[in-house]
């Protein structure tokens, strides 16, 4: 049990991905800057962002429940590093009883949105609710694409749901990404990543111009340090899943940890450059994107990969 | 066997003798029954722990009738017979202060007794005859458990009533064939394969008969009706749960002991569960009722039963079954929830509740719990059943058959309804627990020990059943039905419920550390303006984007208009031929004066060649 909670805890869960999460984010930040032509923050800024969110004043809605207000950010936290765990752990080969099942995965890295809108519907605020209907919305939208493509994987790796065994087919046979099926699928992913992630051109939960931030605009100090700080986990833990799913995993020995590390740093960079070349969509928009468009690609993948290519 | 005497016997007599008793000691009449539900409860779990053994009762009265009375007990109708009496027991608690009133339905505990008596029986009979005739009771006190004084109530039990009882005839009917091709009433003895035109007929009526009481699509709809005018103790009690139950039991007898399914059969169990998930929740998702909305989702829970039972593995069996009874506790406690916050409230319309997690903190945790463990949320029981039900789908996809090749398909379908399911949920915790309190409310207090202790005491098995699932749970309960099997996934409930444990911690030190001691209360900024009592996003508005879609509306509008209820297809059927039929007795003598003559040519002409 010891060993469950280091790993939840320390490494790779709660600690060492919500550390990389925020270097992540200080990379897509930079990135952004560099895109819009100026400095950019320093290398610790999220660090600075975390710590003075902790010591501001935290403000609690006075209508609606204050008790699940405030326990939604910790189950976020939670979801967010329990899924870090059983991503990391088969992804940085290390054997363990967490296997990684793609099912239990897809379900637990739902929790940090559904604990963002369970906060916003308790703090009563109008905007904050307009904010969580969207983000229902968005996670129903990307629920069936996003499982497309891992039935498409699962189908590519013999039938089976470990991600461990995923990620050792690949070693054997070469990554997915090779493949016709795959190059479909990583395209599927990438944009449902978006999507979950709430990046542009799916911010539509936040939607800073129009609804003040929508799902967040309660949350204040400490509990927003702790949205975010599970926002950081996910910025590494979801890129890091695609590169599992397609890239063949990540490898810490010798030489190939600069590989490894580009890996994921690429997939980043690719969702810093979509969410900073685009306008935001509306969630209607966002919804039919998905639902035709992305379910289209997705089902391509899968018969592709029911034709072995 | 002094256990069936108890458990069939008892109820059904104690339930009669009930109906002497004036309606003015209610309260008299109610202890009674939970005394006799705590007996049944007992006999039930002594029960449990009996050997298999095919048991034949002795009839005293009627001698020759002993011959027909054989009842079986296995794991399967043990376990069901397990979970009746705890049921039992739970919702005459309940129901002793929630039916506290006068005027109220008639004769309450005597229907709800007899019920118990005859689910015991249905379960446990092995004679299709002797199962016949439980069944059919049951149809009867469903009709009588829900008062229809008004036009409302008495339509909807009118339909449940046409609904059930032709799905009973059908089922009889079926039962019929199975004699003629068998020769034998009983279950134990029966094996037949569905090849050929008359094993397949008989199937199907059996089949017919399972899911109308289950609630399946398209034999679904007197489900959200009954539930919407019935009390909530009567919806908890028979479409949420026993109904659920004995469903799904004859389903399973079907699939398990009497029929060998062909791969044709188990591609339309598949086709009926999925579309069953799918159409019931979208359904749930645009209605404004709690009662109604909890309607939908018990027909669309039936669909992932269906899904398990129909992979015919023993996964997927255990899967079927095991969802079953997570579906039977979650969803009758949430009918509670809506009875308490009736009770308390008045109200079951969603748009004028609101905010009530403060005045009912018991009734809203235990919806809550209840809320996720039927959207699937991980470490609750409606995830362990769910995990295992997609499993078991992946496993089948494994196989060559029709069904087995389209397993994406069902995978798709059965994610995307507990995402739709979750959708649904997250509207009612908004929209009455959460949310700005309506002003209406402001007085409203939780409901007294009785009412809340049979939620709690669900709520806790829904988590147990959850976290202890995969090494307890099924194990105990499910493996010994279907034989052991092996999961194709890896899910350590408990250690991540030790790490949801530890994170709570975390995030209390966390916010210890910050600076959380001087904090403000405020209320809602919506962009610097003083925010209106008023203000409100409305839960009801959530969901108006999927609603207004091409193709959806064009399924939706049909569905409100009732064009796709079987019931009023066949009413409008039968209501042409009637108009048909009275258009030859209009009243008017030349009418009748051209049949008379047109009768006698008709006769001349027969009797001429």
């Amino acid at each position: 049990m010891g060993k469950e909670i280091f790993y939840f805890l320390i490494f790779p869960g709660l600690l060492f991905s919500g550390v990389v999460g925020g270097f992540l984010s200080w990379f897509d930040r930079k990135i952004t800057a560099k895109v819009q032509f100026r400095q950019g923050p320093p290398l610790l800024q999220t660090l600075y962002d975390f710590v003075k969110l902790l010591n501001k004043e935290t403000i609690l809605p006075e209508k609606g429940s204050r008790f699940t207000f405030m326990v939604a950010p910790i189950f976020a936290v939670f979801g967010a590093a329990i899924s870090a765990v059983l991503i990391l752990l088969p992804l940085l080969n290390i054997e363990t009883g967490f296997a990684g099942d793609l099912i239990v995965i897809v379900y637990l890295l739902n929790i940090p949105s559904l604990t963002y809108i369970i906060g916003a519907v308790a703090s009563a605020n109008p905007l904050a609710s307009v904010g969580a209907s969207r983000e229902m919305k968005l996670i129903l939208s990307y629920e069936v694409p996003f499982l497309l493509v891992l039935t498409s994987i699962i189908i590519k790796a013999n039938m089976t749901i470990k991600l461990d065994e995923i990620i050792s087919y690949q070693v054997q046979n070469g990554a997915f990404i090779g493949s016709l099926s795959g190059i479909i699928g990583f395209i599927v992913a990438l944009l449902c990543i978006q999507a979950k992630l709430g990046l542009v051109p799916f911010d539509i939960a936040e939607g800073e111009g129009e609804i003040c931030d929508g799902i967040t605009i309660e949350f204040s100090g400490s509990t927003y340090a702790m949205v975010n700080l599970a926002k950081y986990i996910m910025l590494f833990i979801l890129p890091a899943l695609v590169v599992g799913l397609f890239f063949g995993g990540l490898n810490f020995a010798n030489i190939n940890i600069l590989w490894s590390i580009l890996k994921v740093v690429l997939v980043v960079l690719l969702l810093t450059l979509i969410r900073n070349t685009n306008p935001r969509v509306r969630i209607d928009q966002a919804m039919k994107f998905f639902w035709i468009w992305m379910n289209l690609f997705a089902i391509v993948s899968v018969v592709l990969a029911i034709f072995g290519l | 066997m002094i256990n069936l005497h108890y458990l069939i016997g008892l109820p059904i007599i104690i339930g009669i003798v009930l109906f002497i008793i004036p309606e003015m000691l209610k309260l008299l009449k109610g202890i009674v029954t939970v005394i006799i539900t705590i007996i049944t409860l007992y006999f039930s779990i002594t029960t449990f722990q009996l050997d298999n053994e095919l048991a034949r009762l002795v009839c005293f009265t009627f001698p020759s009738l002993t011959k027909f009375m054989d009842f079986q007990i296995d794991y399967l109708s043990k376990l069901i017979v397990l979970f009746i009496g705890a049921f039992g027991f739970l919702f005459s608690l309940y129901s002793l202060s929630y039916h506290n009133r006068k005027n109220d339905l008639t004769n309450f505990y005597s229907y709800f007794l007899i019920t118990l008596g005859a689910a015991f029986g249905a379960v446990l009979a092995d004679n299709l005859i002797i199962f016949v005739t439980f069944w059919g009771v049951l149809g009867l006190t469903l009709y009588k458990l829900i008062k229809g004084n008004d036009e409302e109530s008495s339509s909807a039990a009118k339909k449940t009533l046409i609904i059930i009882g032709a799905s009973d005839s059908l089922l009889i009917m079926g039962i019929g064939i199975v004699w003629m091709l068998t020769g034998t009433f009983n279950i134990s003895e029966i094996s037949l394969s569905t090849t050929g035109a008359l094993p397949n007929i008989a199937f199907l009526f059996l089949l017919i008969g399972a899911l109308t009481k289950a609630g399946a699509v398209p034999f679904h709809t007197w489900v959200p009706d009954y539930v919407k005018s019935a009390p909530a103790s009567s919806s908890a009690f028979l479409p949420a749960s026993l109904d659920k139950l004995l469903g799904i039991y004859l389903l399973a007898r079907i699939i398990m002991n009497m029929f060998r399914l062909t791969e044709w059969a188990t591609l339309v169990l598949m086709i009926i569960g999925g579309i069953t998930i799918i159409a019931a929740v979208m359904m749930a998702l645009i209605q404004h009722n709690y009662k109604k909305l909890l309607g939908y989702h018990a027909v669309s829970q039936v669909g992932y039963m269906v899904t398990g039972l129909a992979l015919g593995t023993p996964l997927g069996i255990a899967a079927g079954l095991f969802h079953m009874v997570n579906n039977a506790l979650y969803k009758s406690g949430l009918f509670l929830t809506a009875g308490s916050v009736e009770k308390q409230t008045g109200e079951n319309e969603i748009d004028r509740l609101g905010g009530l997690s403060k005045a009912m903190p018991v009734t809203f945790i235990a919806a809550l719990v209840f809320a996720f463990s039927i959207s699937g949320i991980p470490p609750f029981n409606g995830f362990s059943s769910k995990w295992m039900i997609y499993q078991g789908i992946i496993d089948f996809g494994k196989g060559s058959g029709i069904a087995n090749n389209l397993w994406v398909i069902w995978l798709v379908m059965a994610v995307f309804g507990s995402a739709l399911t979750l959708a649904s949920f997250i509207k009612l915790i908004a929209g009455v627990y959460l949310g700005r309190q309506n002003p209406k409310l402001k007085k409203v207090k939780e409901v007294n020990f009785l009412m809340w202790f049979p939620q709690l005491i669900i709520a806790i098995i829904c988590v147990g059943f959850g976290i202890f699932a995969a090494n307890l749970v099924v194990p105990f309960f499910f493996e010994r039905i279907t034989g052991k099997f092996d999961y194709i996934g890896i899910w350590k409930s408990q250690s991540v419920t030790i790490l949801i444990l530890v994170s709570i911690v975390i995030g209390y030190l966390i916010y210890l550390w910050g600076n959380m001691k001087k904090h403000r209360v405020s209320d809602s900024f919506i962009g610097g303006e003083k925010i209106q009592e008023e203000t409100e996003f409305s839960a009801l508005e959530f969901y108006k984007t999927i609603r207004t879609y091409k193709l959806l509306s064009f399924f939706y509008d049909k569905a409100e208009k009732k064009r796709f209820d079987l019931y009023n297809i066949f009413k409008a059927i039968v209501l042409w031929f009637n108009s048909l039929f009275s258009k030859a007795h209009n009243g008017f003598l030349p009418r009748y004066i051209f049949w008379y003559i047109a009768g006698m040519l008709i006769l001349m002409i027969v009797l001429v060649f």
